[in-house]
């Protein structure tokens, strides 16, 4: 029974995605069904972890019985170990609660039936690519998944510029699914069969100049998906202009693919990893995208696209650490890959609670609401420290081994570069933190806008995947200990140890045939929290709020309290005038409790986003002149980055792999 | 014959490249898209091809002759009209997209659609 | 017994009100001592406790506009990590929570009251705060490159080849091998971190963010009564824990065998720690800009932090 759940937990997500195209029309049958979908997707996925994740067990599923025949392998396969699993378990978390968030956010918009249709299929075809053993059955689903966010992205009626967001997406995916394609052509060229365990059977070992080529193109088209620096400004774009529940989707799962294929790709079809030359490379182009990602972000003044350069710099951690070939590097970027996507989709989700309720995401259009979405704001805090990486939220336990594994390669092997990396990575955590202070600040903390004085909370509906978010956000922040020895741990095994992979799908011994032998990485070792540190941290917040209850509450002056109006605290005052006496009788108690204006007249003074960090732009403008330039918005810009880097990778191959 | 192949298919990838990186109408860049498809889709082809084999279609008493021994792959054939379906598609949704930039931006130049950026 | 250990541990000693009265010493000595360099009398060294209570005592008054939540909390959220930081600091011999005792963790730490001083500054409402937590948040952004060089170029000089981030573990590096601060390739670390130290502090001429003179203490603005005097405690405990941090990384290779001698020689270093790098700098310097400051650190500081981390990468 079991070994039917991965490729039904895919079929039944198409399959309503068509269902839900025939009753379109009515909304609430519509919900329940793309409901009920996702629910028994994530359903039968969660009931592979014990026999998968737990036991070590493969699981593998040929399409219509067609076995492998005197050692080829003839059909479509689904394959399942702990680190398709592990991916595909997040991408339907994501769906799921993404889904439950549309059910709010897209209310009352037109065409909703396509798109509940092609929202299913984008989840469906992340998950058949995490779960499929085949690897033209990978580009297909790759290529479902960038048509359904294209159509996603483009169909967005609030935004203007969507379609432009939606066409630079469609050109990039395409230039790098084409690549793909083209490596794939390569490998059948070479091996004969498409089979991923055929092929990490066969691969390791017998390096030509074809399979390098094919290495290099396959690895082109997973970069271009995980939006790798030069491949990342259209993503940016898509990412900015989609709806706020498919940007989540976009920036926290479907960057995911790339990561998931370049991990697949490099440590177990080719097995390349174990040269210095791939790890220096992966790792280097992490550390640039983790950079620029940043740095980018810092300059951005719409909520949005600041969050799309965040998911852009935080994927550069996650193929920098996966770059190192260590246990401790492997399992820290796996950890960060599943947290980035729980902050990123929170924080998404929060920009789309805030544009649901005030109708713009420009933040120096924006300002205080901290006071009219309260739950909102909690939510966004909690994932603004989590990716700034502050403890004990779930961004500094995967940061803190990423910083651990790459100092320690740096050890071992003795190289000056990762010393580097080291040293970027912790400086792009604390930018990180800046262009988060600067949202918070001037979205919803300052000075609330006048327009915006009568926004409301969203609806629980939308509220309550925000909760849960910021509840895993904590957990897997505080039980990492745990979270990682059942879910982390057996992905990392498996992705060092092929031998049950490819056993599993093509009948016992197969690997002996070719000799094949895991890699190793090193053990898994890192100090962890000491529990008591966090008993220990808890009596310190607790004596913490105790204090604050009892001098915070015996104010000897008296203070607005939290629901009071400022008017019918005071009766007199004209709010949206001005705090200061200017409109009052003078002796007027409420001069005392309007923010400090030092004698000049008082006016809406909200300190807008885009410029809240001159003193450090001041220094670096010319990069930043530099930089924005080549952002340049133009399609062609973006093909020719493409093809430079598809070039580089093609020839750094020649140089250094022959 | 099948080098002939071989050069077409990257002269095709090499010129749908070009097309996407130096042609500033919308339009033509949709196209530089499809050359790269075809490309990519005669390498696919031509990746199966065995010279002087027959179509590999053959009935059981064939096959229990031992007649069907030297045939052309059938494989990439199925991926190569997975990757037409795919590729037409593509060009299908990126010209719908097309036709929308023009209502909205009233212009198809690169040059002019570039509203996201910095 | 456990808990009650370490409930001791974090409320008293080397908790809580460990750091709050090695602060309060510090913070007087500090004005006392840069009064002497000035040619004044100065006030009494318990002055920064008279200060606290006064505060106390006074009216506590939250802007009409601020979030209420977060004005309160902020400095409460600043004392707790600083504390906390605290235990993670070996005293010489003696660590309070070893095993956790990672550079990183306390780098990360430390910025949690920064954090803190942005939150307030900006739930406040006020645009003076606005412009005071753009600066704090420029001045971190300054220091942590520098912070982070000297603190990689320890860990490696202690490792060797192996990955050693435990502080307790450099501590036992320096009893074996002398002290940090006794090899001269670390002498240029050792001064980068001083030069940190005033800047994490929020001293002149790093005080940028709080400068009184132009933009009204800046995140501190709004800020009145009790939470004012717990912030301003925040910046008292955060002297004590950077000298803290110094001495165990720098002078960590010090055991005369018995707690109470060692945490005394431990606080005659930090007092010459802080009258190093926070008084003696204070007086002789004006205020920086925040453009400058931010230029100094990547230009300069980092520059002799890089010295340092590259020498030990040549082996030397």
């Amino acid at each position: 029974m079991i070994q039917h759940f991965p490729v039904l937990s895919v079929m039944v997500l198409f399959f309503s995605a068509f269902l839900i195209e025939i009753v379109g029309k009515k909304e609430i049958l519509r919900n329940v069904i793309a409901f009920l979908a996702v629910t028994a997707s994530l359903v039968m996925l969660a009931c592979l972890i014990p026999s998968v994740m737990i036991d070590g067990q493969v699981i593998s599923y040929w399409m219509g019985g067609w076995a492998p025949e005197s050692g080829y392998a003839i059909g479509i396969g689904y394959e399942v170990d702990s680190l398709s699993l592990l991916f595909a378990l997040l991408g339907i978390t994501a769906y799921w609660l993404s889904c439950v968030y549309s059910f709010g956010y897209m209310k009352g918009k037109q065409n909703l039936g396509h798109y509940y249709t092609l929202f299913l299929m984008l989840a469906g075809a992340s998950v058949g690519f995490f779960l499929t053993g085949d690897i033209f059955n990978m580009f297909i689903m790759m290529e479902i998944v960038t048509f359904s966010a294209v159509a996603l992205t483009a169909a967005n009626t609030d935004k203007l510029t969507a379609i432009e967001g939606a066409f630079k997406y469609l050109v990039n995916c395409s230039i790098g699914s084409s690549m793909m394609l083209a490596g794939i052509a390569l490998l059948y060229m070479n091996c004969h069969t498409l089979n991923l365990a055929q092929l990490s059977a066969i691969l390791p070992g017998s390096f030509n100049s074809t399979t390098l080529l094919a290495f290099a193109l396959i690895l082109t088209g997973f970069c271009v998906e995980s939006a790798m620096i030069p491949f990342h400004p259209s993503f940016v774009d898509a990412h900015t202009v989609a709806p706020s529940s498919v940007s989540m989707i976009l920036s926290g799962m479907v960057l995911k693919l790339g990561v998931y294929g370049i991990i697949r790709l490099s440590y177990i079809i080719f097995r390349v990893i174990d040269t210095s030359a791939i790890q220096v490379m992966l790792t280097l182009i992490g550390t640039v995208t983790m950079f620029i990602g940043v740095t980018m972000a810092l300059a951005q003044h719409d909520f949005k696209r600041l969050l799309a350069f965040h998911s852009v710099s935080q994927l550069g951690y996650i193929i920098a650490a996966a770059g190192l070939c260590t246990t401790l590097g492997l399992n820290a970027s796996l950890y960060h890959a599943v947290n980035h996507t729980l902050f990123k989709g929170l924080l998404f989700l929060c920009a789309g609670a805030v544009i649901h309720s005030t109708g713009t995401s420009d933040l120096d259009s924006l300002g205080g609401l901290s006071k009219r979405m309260p739950k909102t704001c909690i939510c966004f805090v909690i994932g603004a420290f989590s990716i700034s990486g502050l403890p004990p939220f779930n961004g500094f336990v995967s940061k803190w081994m990423i910083y651990q594994a790459v100092y320690e390669k740096a050890m071992q092997t003795g190289n000056f570069f990762y010393v580097v990396v080291t040293v970027t990575a912790l400086v792009v955590s604390v930018m990180t933190l800046a262009s988060f202070v600067k949202v918070l600040h001037s979205v919803f903390f300052g000075q609330l806008r006048k327009e915006h004085e009568d926004v409301k909370e969203v609806s629980p509906i939308m509220l309550i995947p925000m909760g849960i978010m910021s509840f895993l956000c904590i957990f897997t922040g505080i039980f990492y200990r745990e979270f990682d020895r059942v879910f982390i741990n057996s992905a990392v095994t498996s992705a060092f140890d092929n031998i049950d992979y490819v056993d599993g799908m093509m009948g016992d011994g197969y690997s002996v045939t070719y000799g094949l032998a895991g890699l190793t990485g090193g053990n898994l070792e890192f100090s962890y929290w000491n529990p008591y540190v966090w008993l220990s941290l808890f009596l310190m917040v607790f004596a913490a709020a105790v204090l604050v209850t009892l001098i915070m509450g015996r104010t000897t002056g008296r203070t607005l309290e939290s629901g009071e109006d400022y008017d019918s605290a005071y009766g007199t005052g004209d709010l949206s005038v001005d705090f200061r006496g200017q409109t009052h009788e003078s002796g007027d108690p409420e001069e005392k409790y309007a923010v400090f204006f030092s004698g000049e007249k008082a006016e809406y003074s909200h300190a807008g986003g885009s410029d809240l960090f001159w003193g450090f732009k001041y220094n670096w403008h010319r990069y930043y002149e530099v930089l924005q330039g080549l952002h340049s918005g133009s399609v062609n810009d973006y093909s020719i980055y493409a093809v430079i880097m598809i070039s580089m990778l093609c020839i750094f191959m020649y140089i250094f792999m022959r | 014959m099948i080098l002939g192949n071989y050069i077409v298919s990257v002269f095709l990838i090499v010129l749908g490249l070009w097309t996407l990186c130096t042609q500033k109408n919308l339009i033509k860049v949709v196209l530089g898209l499809g050359i790269i498809d075809y490309g990519v889709n005669l390498l696919i082809v031509s990746a199966g091809f065995n010279e002087g084999g027959t179509a590999p279609i053959y009935n059981l008493a064939e096959l229990a002759r031992r007649e069907a021994v030297f045939f052309v792959d059938p494989v990439p054939q199925a991926l190569t009209l997975t990757s037409i379906v795919i590729g037409a598609c593509v060009d299908a949704m990126a010209l719908s997209i097309v036709i929308m930039i023009k209502k909205r931006y009233g212009t198809v130049d690169a040059d002019e659609v570039r509203r996201l950026r910095g | 017994m456990l808990i009650l250990r370490y409930l001791f541990y974090v409320l008293i000693f080397p908790g809580a009100l460990f750091t709050v009265l090695v602060g309060w010493l510090l913070a007087g000595l500090d004005r006392k001592v840069i009064a002497r360099m000035q040619r004044r009398i100065g006030p009494p060294v318990l002055q920064p406790v008279y200060d606290f209570f006064k505060l106390v005592g006074k009216e506590n008054i939250i802007p009409a506009q601020a979030n209420r939540t977060a004005y309160k909390m902020a400095p409460f959220i600043s004392f707790v990590s600083l504390s906390v930081i605290m235990l993670f600091i070996p005293i010489f011999g003696f660590t309070a929570v070893n095993g956790v005792a990672d550079l990183i963790v306390i780098l990360y730490l430390i910025t949690i009251p920064g954090v803190a001083l942005i939150v307030g500054g900006s739930s406040s409402g006020s645009p003076y705060g606005a412009v005071g937590i753009s600066r704090e948040m420029v001045t971190m952004m300054s220091y942590e490159l520098p912070f982070v060089l000297a603190l990689l170029a320890v860990a490696k000089k202690a490792g060797g080849d192996v990955l050693v981030f435990n502080l307790t573990d450099i501590g036992e590096w320096q009893v074996m091998n002398g002290c940090m601060a006794f090899h001269w390739s670390m002498i240029p670390a050792a001064l980068a971190f001083l030069l940190v130290i005033p800047a994490e502090v929020g001293t002149q001429p790093f005080d940028v963010a709080e400068a009184e003179t132009e933009i009204c203490e800046g995140p501190l603005c709004e800020y009145s009564g009790a939470p004012l005097a717990v912030f301003k405690l925040s910046t008292h405990m955060k002297m004590c824990v950077m000298s803290a941090l110094f001495t165990a990384l720098f002078f960590g290779g010090i055991r005369t065998g018995y707690v109470v001698t060692d945490v005394i020689l431990f606080l005659a270093i930090c007092v010459l720690v802080t009258l190093v790098c926070i008084t003696t700098v204070h007086a002789v310097t004006a205020r920086l800009r925040i453009q400058h400051l931010f230029k100094f650190y990547w230009k300069y500081v980092s520059v002799l932090a890089l010295i340092s981390l590259a020498l030990v990468w040549l082996g030397a």
